[in-house]
């Protein structure tokens, strides 16, 4: 139950401050815990240590790319209930593919419609919950 | 046996037996009159002296008459014999003088000799004029060609069957990397690698299609460079020799370069302002949903109008860039197995070990590109200690694509190290030429994988493969040339053109019936004739809507139904083309008026006008056969042995080709009747235009 009560945490791993400012703003009215990291450098320690429930990951980040982040976190055994969706500015099919090779849950090209990124965070988020709820059965 | 000996000695005999039968005849007379005469032994003396006397004079007087006969009969026939031989034979231009005396005796013989001679002289002289001018053309165009092939920025190679040279031109001998030259009659396969161009040959060979060309990469052997090169097999002269083959060969690294620079350039462009324009959208975005923004809404609905206005045109732009490299470098279609053996030899240049495994698939890509690409990679994972042996496996997706992977057994590869590799440069010749480029130029990305507890891949998708089939498309690229159109003045005006220097469109056109006021035209064809030849592959051929039905006794005559001209171009828009086709030309047609009336009709809807000079094949037939004789194209060509496939017969490309070969024919008959010009041509037709209206 407590877990239930339990905010949502989303860690938003963005360089670009203007747009992490205004997912800030989103998230946090959307009732959402917000951390947000400007650079890939110390997103697995940080990811490993809190395990998120979401990463709103863009794909070019400075030093350690959002793909080379996925690829690692998704290696990790520990931190498989962690939900990975990926942004990025150019967001081609073939991107997306590479994308969800690397083990993200789902993919979103910028610029998105505001409506568009809430469904995205809402559909990633029930599908792990359906995911915890299923172990705990078990 | 009396064959055998020659005509003065078989005179010879002929004399001897005349006077030795004279003789014979005088003894026997002599012994017939000494037996029956009485007291024959006086007359014994006198007529054995008689007789002796007798034969001496018949042996003078044949003698003498076989004299005079062999002087002036045998001898002169010997002697005419041999000059009408010499002159068969060898080039002797006199008209026999000397034999010609000998011969009086045989009364018209020698001046009939004399004259053959002579029409043999002249034919003579003018077939050695004019194979002499001919071999000045060709050796004119010969040298034009040579030098052409030479300036051609592509190794251009003319190959046996057996991959023997028997041509090359001199980028060849710097692309091969043959030293001084290549060789005539040395292996092509002694330069190149076998497989790619075996395989091209063998395809296109069993094909016996001289219209199919086939795109391939290879590696040279002596240094796996890698060359782009397409191969077009020769017209088969015998049905049991095999043809051989023209390959050209291009290496592309120079190109690549310069195209690699003005890409990132763009690919920089549209990713810097994408990346502001899509943040300050959601920035926007945001702001506009704040319940303190109310007050101000309109402002806010105005910027978010206006951002997203932005980011979707710069979205778009993008797209359509992304979109449209392909078509600026078009991709061509390369066989995975040339591919493989291209990478092959890059990675044993490099000492590598590579394994080649997948199906036969046909590769939309830059072959090139991509071979650069693996081999670049496998040398920095060999550098970087993964591996030094590997496996390239090809596999086929569900859709239309495939893909590459690149495997090994060894320490995997992180994606954010092959990320980070991925902006070097695959050469230090090429600089803009990034691994990350070549992924960008084929709307693709690339990502690695972890195999098994010790093992990694890079996989690679290919957007776009499929099947291979064994016929490759037909590239219509054949060489259309007429020197002569170099040494021509072209401005002379039309009526003082000679005929043969002026350009020709010969045209028919079917139609929905015979009245060129109300039907209309379903089909049009048209040849074009320069320098007196028909260029074969400078046709036009459409068929028309006529927006209204083809009644069914006009589809008996030319087959055309209302279902074939169904999405078929409008009179409008056909007879536009046509009249580009024609630009500049003389319009030939058979019963011209008829024809030019239907196109007349429409030239206001069409915007141009049919003021081309026009000759008309019926008229030229009445000047040179006169217009007592028949003038339908069915009587004209077969007066002129050209036949008409029955096939063709009544379609509008069959007729129009049966036109120009007739109206070519034609032009040498109105030359000898001292028609050169266009403009003479143009008089006498006037004085035939009683039968038909003239149109000039």
């Amino acid at each position: 139950m407590e877990d239930r009560a339990k905010k949502v945490q989303i860690l938003v791993v963005e360089d670009e401050d203007n747009i992490a400012i205004a997912l800030d703003y989103l998230l946090t009215r959307e009732g959402y815990d917000q951390t947000r990291l400007a650079t890939g450098a110390g997103a697995v320690d940080l990811i490993r240590d809190t395990k998120p429930d979401l990463v709103l990951l863009d794909v070019m980040l400075p030093e350690v790319s959002g793909y080379e982040i996925c690829q690692t976190v998704r290696a990790d055994p520990d931190c498989a209930a962690v939900r990975i969706l990926m942004m990025t500015a150019r967001g081609s099919a073939m991107e997306r593919r590479k994308g969800l090779a690397m083990g993200a849950d789902g993919f979103i090209s910028k610029p998105f419609e505001l409506k568009e990124l809430r469904e995205e965070v809402r559909k990633i988020l029930a599908g792990e919950s359906a995911q915890t709820s299923d172990s705990t059965d078990a | 046996m009396l064959e055998k000996l020659g005509l003065r000695i078989r005179i010879l005999l002929f004399f001897a037996l005349l006077a030795v039968g004279a003789i014979i005849s005088v003894a026997v007379a002599s012994w017939l009159v000494l037996s029956r005469a009485d007291g024959g032994g006086d007359l014994l003396a006198p007529m054995v002296q008689a007789g002796i006397l007798a034969g001496f004079l018949i042996l003078f007087l044949v003698t003498g008459i076989w004299y005079l006969f062999d002087m002036n009969v045998a001898r002169a026939i010997d002697g005419l014999a041999n000059a009408i031989r010499t002159r068969a034979h060898a080039d002797v231009q006199d008209d026999l003088g000397r034999d010609r005396d000998r011969a009086r005796y045989l009364g018209d013989l020698a001046p009939a000799a004399a004259e053959i001679a002579r029409s043999l002289a002249q034919t003579r002289s003018a077939l050695a004029e004019s194979v002499a001018r001919e071999t000045s053309r060709l050796s004119g165009e010969k040298a034009r060609l040579e030098k052409l092939l030479a300036d051609v920025p592509v190794a251009v190679l003319l190959c046996t069957a057996d991959y023997q040279l028997a041509f090359y031109n001199g980028q060849a001998v710097t692309i091969l990397e043959a030293g001084d030259a290549p060789g005539l009659d040395r292996n092509l396969l002694d330069y190149l690698r076998e497989g790619p161009v075996r395989h091209a040959y063998e395809r296109l060979a069993k094909l016996n299609d001289p219209e199919a060309a086939s795109d391939l990469i290879c590696a040279t052997t002596s240094s796996g460079r890698l060359l782009s090169g397409r191969m077009r097999v020769l017209r088969r002269t015998e049905h049991t020799q095999r043809p051989g083959f023209v390959l050209t060969l291009r290496d592309v690294t120079a190109d690549l370069a310069a195209h690699a620079a003005r890409e990132a350039l763009l690919a920089e462009v549209f990713d810097r302002v994408r990346r502001p324009a899509a943040n300050l959208q959601t920035v926007i975005g945001v702001i506009s949903e704040d319940s303190e923004m109310a007050q101000a809404a309109d402002l806010t609905a105005a910027m978010l109008s206006e951002v997203q206005g932005l980011t979707t045109a710069i979205t778009e732009l993008g797209q359509r860039y992304d979109a449209g490299r392909n078509d600026w470098r078009p991709l061509t279609q390369i066989r995975s197995p040339d591919l493989m053996d291209g990478v092959r030899a890059q990675f044993e240049s490099l000492g590598l070990d590579l394994q080649t495994d997948g199906p036969e698939l046909m590769l939309t890509c830059d072959g090139f590109e991509l071979a650069l690409l693996l081999r670049w990679l496998g040398h920095r994972l060999a550098q970087a200690g993964h591996a030094r042996s590997f496996r390239l496996v090809l596999s086929e997706e569900d859709g239309p694509g495939a893909v590459l992977d690149l495997v090994w057994q060894g320490p995997s590869l992180p994606v954010g190290v092959f990320d980070s590799w991925l902006t070097e440069p695959l050469d230090p010749d090429t600089p803009d030429l990034t691994a990350r480029a070549v992924l960008n130029a084929h709307a693709t990305e690339a990502w690695t994988e972890t195999r098994g507890d010790n093992g990694g891949a890079v996989r690679l998708p290919i957007p776009n493969a499929r099947r291979a089939t064994t016929r490759p498309a037909p590239i219509q690229r054949e060489v259309v040339y007429d020197f002569e159109l170099l040494s021509k003045a072209r401005n002379a005006g039309v009526l003082e053109s000679k005929l043969e220097d002026l350009t020709y469109v010969v045209f028919d056109t079917e139609t929905t019936g015979l009245t060129p006021s109300s039907d209309e035209i379903v089909q049009i064809a048209a040849v074009r004739v320069v320098n007196g030849r028909r260029v074969k592959r400078e046709v036009f051929d459409t068929l028309v809507d006529p927006a209204r039905a083809i009644p069914p006794s006009s589809t008996a005559v030319h087959g055309i139904t209302d279902d074939m001209v169904k999405g078929a171009p409008s009179m409008t828009e056909a007879g536009k083309r046509f009249h580009d086709f024609a630009r500049g030309a003389v319009l030939v047609a058979h019963n011209a008026p008829f024809d030019m009336e239907f196109l007349r009709r429409h030239e206001k809807s069409m915007g141009v006008r049919f003021d081309h000079p026009v000759l008309d094949t019926v008229l030229l037939s009445a000047v040179v056969y006169g217009q007592l004789e028949q003038h339908s194209l069915d009587a004209l060509t077969a007066r002129l042995g050209i036949t008409i496939p029955e096939e063709a017969r009544h379609t509008a490309i069959g007729d129009t080709v049966a036109t120009a070969d007739a109206f070519l024919k034609l032009m040498p008959m109105l030359k000898s009747r001292g028609l050169l010009t266009f403009g003479d041509v143009l008089g006498e037709v006037r004085r035939h235009g009683r039968l038909l209206k003239d149109l000039n």
